[in-house]
């Protein structure tokens, strides 16, 4: 008997949705590809895969899904918690994550979702993987820090040294291994696949406790009091982590805060990436960039190494032409629906990349080793000094304030 | 009386169980009188108030979260309070990126033997919230 699957595509990069291109033809499921939900000629189904992050407009969506399918899969990180696009509800975006308007929908998190992993719930059957901690070759002593680190030389040793022993924050505490598995590629884990429940609020509560020996600004309570009290203003904590939001809560915000009232531009790509240091933005465009991830996240990149006079090696400018194209690639198999060139392309991608997330790819270079590439030194990347000021290239433009943060992002697709 | 002074409110301080608990026993004992909103959640040390529990008081319907450990250098369990005020002062970060009022929140230090410097550490927590309040700023509760 075959089983009847639809595939939902939400507002989100569309990487999840694509990524299911690969799931196994030869199966017994027959498989329908749903571009807008909002028109979907609503039928019984056996399964209901929902990929991309939910506004309040697509409930009404959500409801014929639960009437018609027998099962509801949360597939990726947008759908499962709001995702990389939840951090706009900072500005007031309200985002739905999908178990809360289905109960007992399947959770299959991941930024990228791994198709095996959907192949295996669709079957029924769901493994929920290692802890990252146990998965990683880095041992943590969880000594308390004296100074936090917002980047780290790639290569420079202490290979087996935990991210956050050297003081640069890596959620690893709180996350289940991942098929992408960014921390080999020398970037610290952001959480995309929790392992425990409100994990923004468990990583920033073990960071600041790890952050023990950072200086942090105390205060006369004054009145009758006569003792001491936290102080408001900002101290080396504050300036150690520039971005709490975005670095602890960068998959679950909608479901671990309430919606913000900052203002919005009322873009919700630009609302993402405002607030977001500039080291942070090539894995964030890689993450939410989707067909055009590539793109987005060598502009972003090369705008600033152009401004700041960083210097590209040959080796790395060839390499990054190689992804260029490789992204031409994926957009024709995906247009086309060619499995087997999709998988052919990101394999391309993830062979320089490191993943789908684009992990390796930084100013000046790449954070960890490509294989079967001449030496790491002649593609290395750089450590980035943080200068205000507007950045433009291809179709990115940004401004980042003193502290390196996004203040204004925009983007058009080339 | 106006409705922001004569409005019912509901502050969890999380109190630690040498200075802190000290500090309010000691006021009962000499008759301080202080706030009724305030309502003290007894803990080991201040160290044991996880961000976890503030931002579920908070979600749960608390106006305001005090923590009130010992003095800075004189924790009974080496570190327990300054390790705490790490984390609020990120939580405080993070409520402002948010675009909500960092004052709900804050830790606080007291001496067992001067039951004032607990029932000044109330105050103002009080203070706080009645300004956060004032300016709309703050968490809706039970989202």
């Amino acid at each position: 008997m075959t089983t009847t699957v639809s595939i939902f595509r939400f507002g989100s990069c569309e990487k999840c949705f694509d990524e299911t291109l690969l799931l196994p033809t030869d199966s017994s499921y027959a498989v329908d590809r749903v571009d807008d939900p909002a028109v979907w000629a609503a039928t019984d189904i056996d399964v209901a895969v929902v990929t991309g992050y939910l506004l309040p407009s697509d409930k009404p969506t959500i409801e014929a899904i639960k009437e018609h399918a027998g099962q509801v899969i949360a597939f990726g990180t947008c759908a499962t918690s709001g995702g990389i696009f939840g951090l706009a509800s900072a500005k007031g975006t309200e985002i739905v994550p999908l178990p809360e308007e289905i109960t007992g929908a399947v959770e299959v998190s991941g930024c990228l979702g791994d198709w095996f992993e959907l192949h295996e719930a669709i079957q029924g059957t769901v493994s929920k993987g290692k802890k990252l901690c146990e998965a990683c070759k880095r041992k943590s002593t969880c000594k308390f820090l004296s100074e936090v680190v917002r980047q780290l030389e790639p290569g420079a040793g202490e290979d087996e040294a935990c991210f956050n022993d050297r003081g640069f924050a890596c959620s690893g505490y709180v996350a289940r291994q991942c098929k992408e598995k960014c921390i080999d590629q020398f970037t610290p884990c952001r959480a995309c696949r929790p392992l425990v429940d409100h994990p923004g609020i468990h990583m920033l509560s073990m960071f600041g406790t790890l952050m023990a020996n950072v200086e942090v600004g105390t205060e006369a309570t004054g009145g009758i009091a006569g003792t001491d009290k936290l102080a408001d203003g900002p101290d080396d904590v504050t300036r150690s982590v520039p971005d709490v939001s975005g670095l602890f809560f960068r998959f679950s915000l909608p479901v671990e805060m309430p919606v913000g009232k900052v203002p919005s531009s009322g873009n919700i790509l630009s609302d993402v990436f405002a607030g977001r240091p500039i080291e942070e933005l090539p894995l964030i465009a890689g993450m939410l960039g989707g067909r055009s991830a590539v793109s987005m996240q060598l502009d972003i990149i090369e705008a600033y190494e152009q401004d700041m006079g960083i210097e590209v090696p040959g080796a790395v400018k060839d390499y990054r032409a190689s992804l260029r194209e490789a992204e031409g690639q994926l957009r024709a198999a995906v247009e086309s629906a060619d499995a087997a060139a999709y998988g052919a392309a990101t394999e391309l991608i993830r062979k320089i990349a490191g993943n789908m997330n684009l992990s390796r790819v930084f100013f000046g270079g790449f954070k960890a080793e490509i294989p079967d590439a001449g030496s790491f030194d002649e593609y290395k990347a750089k450590i980035i000094e943080i200068k205000a000021g507007t950045y433009q290239a291809g179709g990115v433009a940004y401004t980042l304030d003193g502290e390196g943060k996004v203040t204004e992002f925009t983007w058009s697709v080339n | 009386m106006s409705e922001n002074e004569s409005k019912k409110r509901n502050v969890v301080v999380f109190a630690c169980n040498e200075c802190g608990q000290g500090a309010m026993n000691t006021a009962g004992v000499a008759r301080i009188g202080y706030d009724t909103a305030i309502k003290i959640v007894p803990l080991q040390c201040s160290g044991q108030a996880n961000p976890v529990l503030i931002l579920e008081a908070l979600k749960d319907g608390a106006d305001a979260v005090g923590v009130v450990g010992c003095c800075i250098g004189a924790c009974h369990f080496v570190n327990g309070n300054m390790l705490s005020m790490h984390r609020i002062k990120l939580m405080k970060k993070l409520f402002k990126e948010l675009g909500y009022s960092d004052q709900q929140i804050n830790h606080y230090t007291a001496r067992a033997a001067e039951g004032e410097t607990a029932v000044g550490d109330f105050e103002d927590i009080m203070v706080r919230l009645k300004r956060a309040e004032k300016e709309g700023n703050t968490l809706p509760g039970g989202w």
